[in-house]
C-alpha cells in the first residue's frame, strides 16, 4: 500500500476493483465504512456480487480479465472531460515528457516488437532528451509528442461503445463510475483504489496496476490522505517476505540479483544505478551503492572487503534473460532438472497453477524437506490419491513448525507497519520455528564444508552465521550497524553500535545492513517495532497516522510519495486532511519524502523521490511489455476478437511449455465458461492452517463452484449438488452454489457465463475436495511472471459419481 | 510488553467476576461456576499478530500456566481498535489443534508411511543431501565463460509465513549456496 | 437500567468473526458441515452454536441484494422461556438482575424433551437448543462471565465494522433509533426488530417476506406481536 489501512478512511470516493475486501481484509471494512458514514462513495467493481458488493454503494459485474478497456475507458472520459489535476499532471508526472520518435503504436503492438524473441526492443520508447541527458518538457502539454497527447491518443480509441462491449458492463454504469470516480480530480477531494489479486493475477497483471496507478495520478490522488494505490497484500508476512525479496530476482530491499555480465561490483553497481542531471530530481536509487555494500558487509562480515569487492564475486549470477521464478521453477522440476529442494510454509502441490502438472513435478526430486505446521498436499504428495507411493523415490523431510504465538519475531503489513509479536507460550510437541530450522541447517552444511571442502566454499564459510535463531538479534543485523569506529559529520559511533537509518549507510564498508529499507527500525532507541504509543499531533490525528505506533518503512513514513499532497509552495492540495505541510521553513506531518524544501523553492525536489525523473510514471518506457497498458485478452478466453486490435493476448506473455501446459483455444466449445478462481473469508490460501482448525472448517467445509441459475438451468444444474468442472487441464469436483450474485454477461453480443472456485480446499482434508488448481494454466505475465488464476476456460455439468467429495 | 489497553479489561476485583448469588438470588449450582468465572482474571497478557493477511490484527493471548487460555484482539492496535474475523477469532484453536505436526517425520524413497525421526537425524541427513547435491551440480563458470556460482538443481520455495527475521537468513542462506530457483507466495 | 446490545445488519459482513468467537470463548466444540450452496453453516443454530450468522439472498429487479444476519438468543425482556419452564424446572432459566442477561442453568437438564421442545417453541425467535446427550438447554448467554467482569461480550467485542455493539440499555436504544434514521436514507424500509421487548436490538434493513434465496430461505416480518400471535418463527425457515 502506498497508504496504510486507517487512511482508507480519508477518502472520498473508494474504488475497490480486483478485490474482495470484506472477505479477504475484513478489518479493512472497518475503515471503508467509516469513510461511507462520513459521505463516501464506495464503488465495487467485480465479477462476482460478494460480501463487499453487499456494503458497497454499487456493485459492477465485470467480466474477468477486462480491467484495463475499464479503466482506459476511465482515462479517455477524465481526460475528455478535463477532470485531471492539470496543476498536479503538469509538475508532478511525466505528462510533459517528449517522447522520442521511436516510439509508436499500430495494430495492437508498440514499436520495437520482435515476434520470435516475444520481446520488444525498449530503446524505441526513449524521452527526447536535452544536452545534459534531462528529458525534454512541454508544460502546456501541448506538444503532439509529449506523454500527455500521446496517452490521448492511445485511450481515444477505449470509446464506451467498444468498452461495454468487451467488459459486459453496461454503458450506465460505466457512466456512473466514470462520473463518481473522476469527480476526485478536484482539488481537496481523495479517491483511493484497493486492489489485491484480482488486479495482479492475469498475464496483463502489471499493466492492470499500472492503469489504476495513471488514474490515481491524472486525477491527483497519489500522496494525498485517502488516496493512493493500495495492494491488500495476501499472507500474514507477504509485504515483509517481498521486502527481503524471497525472490529469485532480486536481493534484499529490491536490489537486482547480479546478472553473468556484471562480473565486478562495480559493473554491477554501473548498470543498477540510475543517474540523472536534472538538479531538481533526488533520484534515490543513486543511493544504491551504499545498500548493496552495507548488505555485503552484513552478509559476509569481515571476510567482505574492499580489495574483493565485499565479497561480490562470492554471489550466484544468473544468465540474462532467464526466469527463475516459481513457474519455471516448477516447470524444471518436472522435466528433472531439479533434484532437491526446501519448501518453508508454502503449498504449492495445492496453490500453484495446473497442480496436475505440479505434483508429478514433485515425484522427480530426489528429496526434499518441508517444514510445515500441518501436513498439505506438498508434505504428503507422494501418498495422494492415485499414485503408488512405491514408485515415488523422494526422500522426504517433514519439519515440525510452531505457530506465531510460540515464538518471537517481526512481520510487517499491508500499510507497512514493521510490528513485533511475543512467544507466548512453548512450541507444541517438538516443533520449532522455522528460523531456527534454517540455522540449524546451515550451519551442518557450513561444518561439512569446513571438515571436507567441496564445491566453491567460500561463500558458505564466510557468512556471518548465528550459533543459535535469536530474532531480536537478526532484527539488529537488519537494521545494520557500523563496521568500525566512525565519525559522522562531528559525532562518533562506535564498531558496533546500530545505525540510525539508512542515510547512514556508506558504500565503504563501514556500516552492515540486512535491508536498507528497514535502517532505522532498529536504531539507538531500541526495536521500534515494538512500540505501542497512540500520541499523535493535531494534524496526524486527523488523517489518523499513528506515527508513534510501531513503525513504518521507510524511514517511518506512513504515505508514501506524500510530498505530492502539496502543491509547488508546499501548501496541501486538501487543506482539512493534510499529509505535509511546509510551515516556517520546515515539514510537519508525516515524513516527508525527503528533507528538501517545497518544489518550487530554489533548493526544492520532484516528488516521487524512488523515479530517476522524480516524475508520477504516465509513460512507463520500462515495462516490458509496453509504455502503455493496452488491452489484450486471457490466454484463455471466450472471444475468438476484441475490438482494439487484432492482437488478441499479450504479445510478450510467458508460460512453461511441456505436454503438461495445454491451452484451450480463444473461443474454444470444449471450454464454453470462463473460470475466475479466488479465497474465501474463513479459509486461507492453499487452507492447510485454515481446513486443519475445526471451527473454521465447520463455516467452509467443501469445495464449491459459484454459478448463476441462468447458467444452472442451461446445464440442470441445481443447488447443492455435485458437479464436474474441467479445463484443458484437468477435473475437479465442486458442489454446485448457485447464487443470483453471479449474472451471465453479454459479450460482443454473445452471453457469456463466469463460474467462480476457491481454492483452499484439498484432499489431505477428507471429503472436502481438491485443488481447484488443477484447472487453472502455467501462463504469466511477462514483467513478473505472475500466473493468470483469474481468468480460464471451463466446462460445467453435472456429476454421475463424486470421490472426491462426501456428499 | 508494555500495554496500556484503552477500555480493555477493566476488572474492579475478583468479586466482581464471579456472578454474584445474592444478586442472581438464586443458586446455580456446579454450572454457575463455568459461567461466572472470567477465566481470563490473572493471565498473562502477550501480544502476538493473526497470522492471516496483512491487516496484522494484533492479538491478546492470556496464558495461564504456560497456556494459552483464550486470544482475543488487541484494542491498543489502532487498524483494528481490538476486532478479529473469523480466521482471527480462531487463534487459539489454531494453536492448539490434534492436527499439528509435533514431531520430525522422515519418508524414505518407495516408502508408503512416515517414520517419526529426531531433529538431529533430519538436520544432518538435509544437510548432506544439500551438500552432496551442490557439489555434485555446482556451476562455476556459464557457457560463455562468466563465473555464476551457482547451483540450479536445488530450489527453496516459501515464504510469507515467515517472519522478516527468518526471510532474512533464508535469504542469506539461499545465497551462501548459490541458489538461484528461489521464489515464495508473492504472488498467490 | 441493566444491558442491550444493539445489531446493525447494515453493517455486518459476514465475517463470522462473532460466530468463531462465540465458539473460541465458549469452548464450543465444531460440529460437522457440508456445503449445501450456501455460505450459511451451521445450517442452523444448534447446542454447539449459540451464535449463526444468516444468509439471505435475492435479486429483484436486477438489483441484487445479500442480507446478513447473525442470529442469537433476543434476551427478552420478560422472557417467554423462562415463563414455560418456570412451571417445569424452578430455576432453569433466570434472568441475572444486574446485567439483564436471560441465562439457562445446568437445571435444564431436569427438563424433559418434550418440555424442551415446549419452551423452545415459546420462544418467539426459535433460539433454544437441547443437547440430547446431557439433557441442557443451550443458547447465548450473553457471555455473563464477561460482562459482569465489565467486558463487552466477545462478539461485540470481536466485530469490527460496528454491527455488534454493547452498552447500557437506553444508550443502545437511542444509537439504534439513531442508526434507524440513517439507514432509511438508502434502505426505506428499515426497522428495528421489538426495540421495546428485548436486550439484543436489531436493525434490519429489509424485512420484506419477498425477499428469498431460491424460493427457499425467507425473511418475513419480524413483528413480535405478529409472531407470539401464532405465526411460526421466520428464522427456521431461514435455514435452507
Amino acid at each position: 500500500m502506498t497508504n496504510h489501512w486507517i487512511d482508507i478512511k480519508n477518502a472520498d470516493v473508494i474504488l475497490i476493483m480486483g478485490s474482495n475486501a470484506a472477505e479477504h481484509h475484513p478489518i479493512s471494512f472497518k475503515w471503508v465504512l467509516k469513510a461511507k458514514d462520513a459521505g463516501a462513495t464506495v464503488i465495487h467493481i467485480d465479477p462476482k456480487f460478494s460480501r463487499t458488493s453487499a456494503r458497497s454503494d454499487m456493485h459492477v459485474p465485470l467480466r474477468s480479465g477486462t480491467d484495463i478497456p475499464l479503466l482506459g475507458g476511465m482515462v479517455r472520459y477524465i481526460l475528455e472531460k478535463e477532470k485531471f489535476n492539470r496543476e498536479y499532471v503538469a509538475e508532478y508526472t511525466n505528462a510533459s515528457f517528449i517522447v522520442g520518435e521511436g516510439y509508436d503504436f499500430k495494430n495492437g503492438l508498440f514499436s520495437g516488437f520482435d515476434p520470435s524473441a516475444k520481446k520488444y526492443d525498449q530503446k524505441k520508447w526513449v524521452f527526447t532528451v536535452d544536452e545534459n541527458g534531462v528529458p525534454k518538457r512541454d508544460k502546456t502539454l501541448n506538444h503532439p509528442r509529449c506523454v500527455f497527447q500521446l496517452m490521448k491518443k492511445h485511450y481515444q480509441r477505449y470509446t464506451p461503445k467498444k468498452v461495454s462491449a468487451v467488459t459486459g458492463v453496461s454503458g450506465e454504469n460505466l457512466l456512473k463510475v466514470y462520473e463518481i470516480y473522476a469527480a476526485t480530480g478536484a482539488p481537496g477531494k481523495a479517491g483511493t483504489m484497493m486492489y489485491a489479486l484480482g488486479w495482479t493475477q492475469h498475464t496483463v497483471g502489471v499493466q492492470n496496476i499500472r492503469l489504476g496507478a495513471i488514474v490515481q495520478l491524472l486525477l491527483g490522488n497519489m500522496g494525498v490522505a485517502g488516496g493512493g494505490i493500495n495492494a491488500l497484500r495476501g499472507e500474514p508476512n507477504v509485504q515483509g517476505s517481498t521486502d527481503h525479496c524471497i525472490l529469485w530476482n532480486t536481493l534484499p530491499g529490491y536490489l537486482p540479483l547480479p546478472t553473468s555480465d556484471q562480473t565486478t561490483l562495480e559493473k554491477y553497481l554501473r548498470a543498477n544505478t540510475p543517474q540523472t542531471h536534472d538538479p531538481k530530481s533526488v533520484n534515490w536509487w543513486s543511493n544504491k551503492p551504499k545498500y548493496v555494500v552495507s548488505l555485503l558487509k552484513g552478509w559476509m562480515g569481515e571476510a567482505a572487503t574492499s580489495e574483493n569487492g565485499f565479497g561480490y564475486g562470492w554471489l550466484p549470477k544468473a544468465d540474462p534473460g532467464v526466469d527463475y521464478s516459481v513457474i519455471f521453477l516448477l516447470d524444471r522440476m518436472y522435466k528433472g532438472q531439479i533434484k532437491g529442494g526446501f519448501i518453508l510454509g508454502h503449498n504449492p502441490a495445492q496453490s500453484m497453477p495446473n497442480s496436475n502438472k505440479v505434483r508429478k513435478a514433485l515425484d522427480k526430486l530426489d528429496w526434499l524437506a518441508v517444514a510445515e505446521i500441518h501436513n498439505s498436499e506438498t508434505t504428503d504428495f507422494w501418498r495422494r490419491p492415485g499414485v503408488d507411493p512405491k514408485k515415488i523415490q523422494t526422500e522426504v523431510f517433514l519439519l515440525p513448525s510452531c505457530q506465531r504465538g510460540e515464538k518471537d519475531g517481526s512481520i510487517t503489513n499491508s500499510g507497512r507497519w514493521l510490528m513485533w509479536h511475543a512467544k507466548g507460550i512453548e512450541p507444541m510437541g517438538r516443533s520449532r520455528s522455522m528460523g531456527s530450522m534454517v540455522v540449524d541447517i546451515f550451519k551442518r552444511v557450513r561444518a561439512l564444508y569446513a571438515k571436507e571442502s567441496g564445491a566453491f566454499p567460500d561463500p558458505i564459510l564466510k557468512m556471518v552465521w548465528p550459533e543459535v535463531y535469536d530474532a531480536d538479534g537478526v532484527a539488529k543485523r537488519i537494521n545494520g550497524a557500523y563496521t568500525r569506529d566512525m565519525t559522522v559529520k562531528g559525532k562518533q559511533y562506535k564498531k558496533g553500535e546500530q545505525v540510525e537509518s539508512f542515510l547512514f549507510l556508506r558504500d565503504d564498508g563501514s556500516t552492515s545492513s540486512l535491508n536498507w529499507l528497514y535502517a532505522g527500525s532498529y536504531g539507538s532507541a531500541g526495536n521500534l517495532a515494538r512500540r505501542r504509543d497512540l500520541a499523535q499531533t493535531s494534524m496526524q490525528a486527523r488523517i489518523g497516522l499513528f506515527p508513534n505506533f510501531s513503525w513504518a518503512w521507510p524511514v517511518n513514513r506512513r504515505i508514501l510519495y506524500n510530498r505530492a499532497s502539496v502543491d509547488p509552495n508546499g501548501k496541501p492540495f486538501n487543506a482539512a486532511k493534510p499529509v505535509i505541510a511546509w510551515e516556517n521553513d520546515k515539514w510537519v506531518g508525516d515524513v516527508p519524502d525527503g528533507p528538501a524544501p517545497p518544489m518550487a523553492s530554489p533548493r526544492g525536489k520532484y516528488p516521487f523521490i524512488m523515479q530517476m525523473q522524480g516524475m508520477g510514471q504516465l509513460y512507463g518506457p520500462g515495462r516490458v511489455d509496453g509504455p502503455f497498458p493496452e488491452h489484450y485478452e486471457p490466454a484463455e478466453t471466450p472471444v475468438r476478437s476484441h475490438p482494439f486490435s487484432a492482437q488478441l493476448s499479450n504479445p510478450c506473455m510467458k508460460g512453461a511449455q511441456s505436454d503438461m501446459d495445454v491451452l484451450a483455444k480463444p473461443g474454444d466449445p470444449r471450454f464454453p465458461f470462463v473460470l475466475t478462481t479466488y479465497g474465501v473469508a474463513e479459509q486461507w490460501c492453499g487452507g492447510v492452517d485454515t481446513r486443519n482448525t475445526a471451527l473454521l472448517l465447520e463455516t467452509e467445509p467443501q469445495l464449491y463452484v459459484e454459478m448463476s441459475p441462468e447458467l444452472a438451468r442451461l446445464r440442470g444444474i441445481g443447488n447443492g449438488e455435485p458437479v464436474v468442472v474441467e479445463s484443458a487441464r484437468g477435473r475437479v469436483e465442486a458442489i454446485a452454489m448457485v447464487t443470483v450474485r453471479l449474472t451471465p454477461f453479454t459479450v460482443l453480443g454473445k452471453t457469456v457465463h463466469l463460474v467462480g472456485m476457491p481454492f483452499c480446499f484439498g484432499w489431505t482434508t477428507p471429503g472436502a475436495g481438491d485443488a481447484t488448481n488443477r484447472l487453472s494454466a502455467s501462463v504469466c505475465d511477462p514483467n513478473v511472471s505472475i500466473p493468470e488464476y483469474k481468468a480460464c476456460l471451463v466446462d460445467v455439468r453435472k456429476a454421475q459419481k463424486v470421490t472426491e467429495l462426501h456428499v | 510488553m508494555d500495554i496500556s489497553r484503552r477500555g480493555f479489561i477493566k476488572i474492579t476485583g475478583a468479586g466482581a467476576a464471579c456472578l454474584g448469588l445474592s444478586e442472581l438470588g438464586l443458586d446455580l449450582g456446579p454450572a454457575r461456576a463455568v459461567a461466572a468465572e472470567l477465566k481470563i482474571e490473572g493471565a498473562k497478557e502477550v501480544v502476538s499478530i493473526c497470522h492471516f493477511c496483512s491487516c496484522g490484527c494484533n492479538i491478546i493471548m492470556s496464558v495461564k500456566d504456560g497456556r494459552m487460555v483464550a486470544a482475543e484482539g488487541d484494542p491498543d492496535f489502532p487498524v483494528s481498535e481490538g476486532a478479529l474475523c473469523a480466521k482471527g477469532a480462531a487463534f487459539r484453536s489454531m494453536h492448539y489443534n490434534e492436527h499439528r505436526l509435533q514431531k520430525p517425520l522422515y519418508r524414505a524413497p518407495g516408502s508408503d508411511r512416515w517414520e517419526e525421526k529426531e531433529w538431529d537425524f533430519v538436520l544432518d541427513r538435509i544437510a548432506r543431501r544439500i551438500k552432496d547435491t551442490r557439489d555434485r551440480d555446482f556451476i562455476v563458470q556459464n557457457g560463455k565463460g562468466e563465473q555464476v556460482n551457482r547451483v540450479e538443481s536445488i530450489f527453496e520455495l516459501g515464504a510469507s509465513q515467515l517472519d522478516n527475521e527468518e526471510c532474512a537468513l533464508t535469504h542469506q542462506m539461499v545465497t551462501g549456496l548459490g541458489i538461484v530457483h528461489m521464489d515464495h507466495q508473492a504472488r498467490v | 437500567m441493566a444491558k442491550a446490545l444493539f445489531i446493525d445488519t447494515s453493517r455486518c459482513i459476514a465475517c463470522r468473526g462473532c460466530q468463531t468467537a462465540c465458539k473460541e470463548w465458549h469452548g464450543l466444540p465444531a460440529v460437522p458441515t457440508r456445503q449445501r450452496g450456501t455460505h450459511q453453516n451451521p445450517p442452523d443454530l444448534n447446542p454447539f452454536n449459540y451464535k449463526l450468522v444468516r444468509f439471505t439472498e435475492a435479486k429483484t429487479a436486477g438489483k441484487v441484494e445479500w442480507l446478513f444476519f447473525p442470529d442469537q438468543c433476543h434476551h427478552c425482556l420478560e422472557p417467554s422461556c423462562k415463563g414455560t419452564a418456570e412451571s417445569f424446572a424452578p430455576e432453569a432459566i433466570v434472568v441475572d438482575k444486574k446485567t439483564g442477561a436471560v441465562v439457562y442453568t445446568e437445571k435444564t437438564a431436569n427438563l424433559t424433551a418434550a418440555q424442551c421442545k415446549e419452551i423452545q417453541q415459546s420462544c418467539p425467535y426459535d433460539i433454544p437448543r437441547r443437547n440430547d446427550k446431557t439433557g441442557i438447554l443451550t443458547k447465548c448467554d450473553m457471555c455473563i462471565d464477561r460482562i459482569r467482569a465489565d467486558l463487552a461480550p466477545i462478539c461485540v467485542k470481536t466485530c469490527g465494522t460496528g454491527a455488534m455493539n454493547f452498552g447500557e440499555r437506553d444508550a443502545m436504544l437511542a444509537m439504534a433509533h439513531h442508526r434507524l434514521g440513517a439507514v432509511k436514507v438508502s434502505h426505506p424500509k428499515a426497522q428495528l426488530v421489538d426495540p421495546e421487548d428485548v436486550r439484543v436490538i436489531y436493525l434490519v434493513t429489509n424485512p420484506e417476506p419477498a425477499l428469498k434465496k431460491q424460493g427457499k430461505q425467507a425473511v418475513e416480518s419480524y413483528s413480535r406481536r405478529e409472531l407470539l400471535g401464532g405465526l411460526v418463527s421466520p428464522f427456521r425457515r431461514m435455514a435452507g
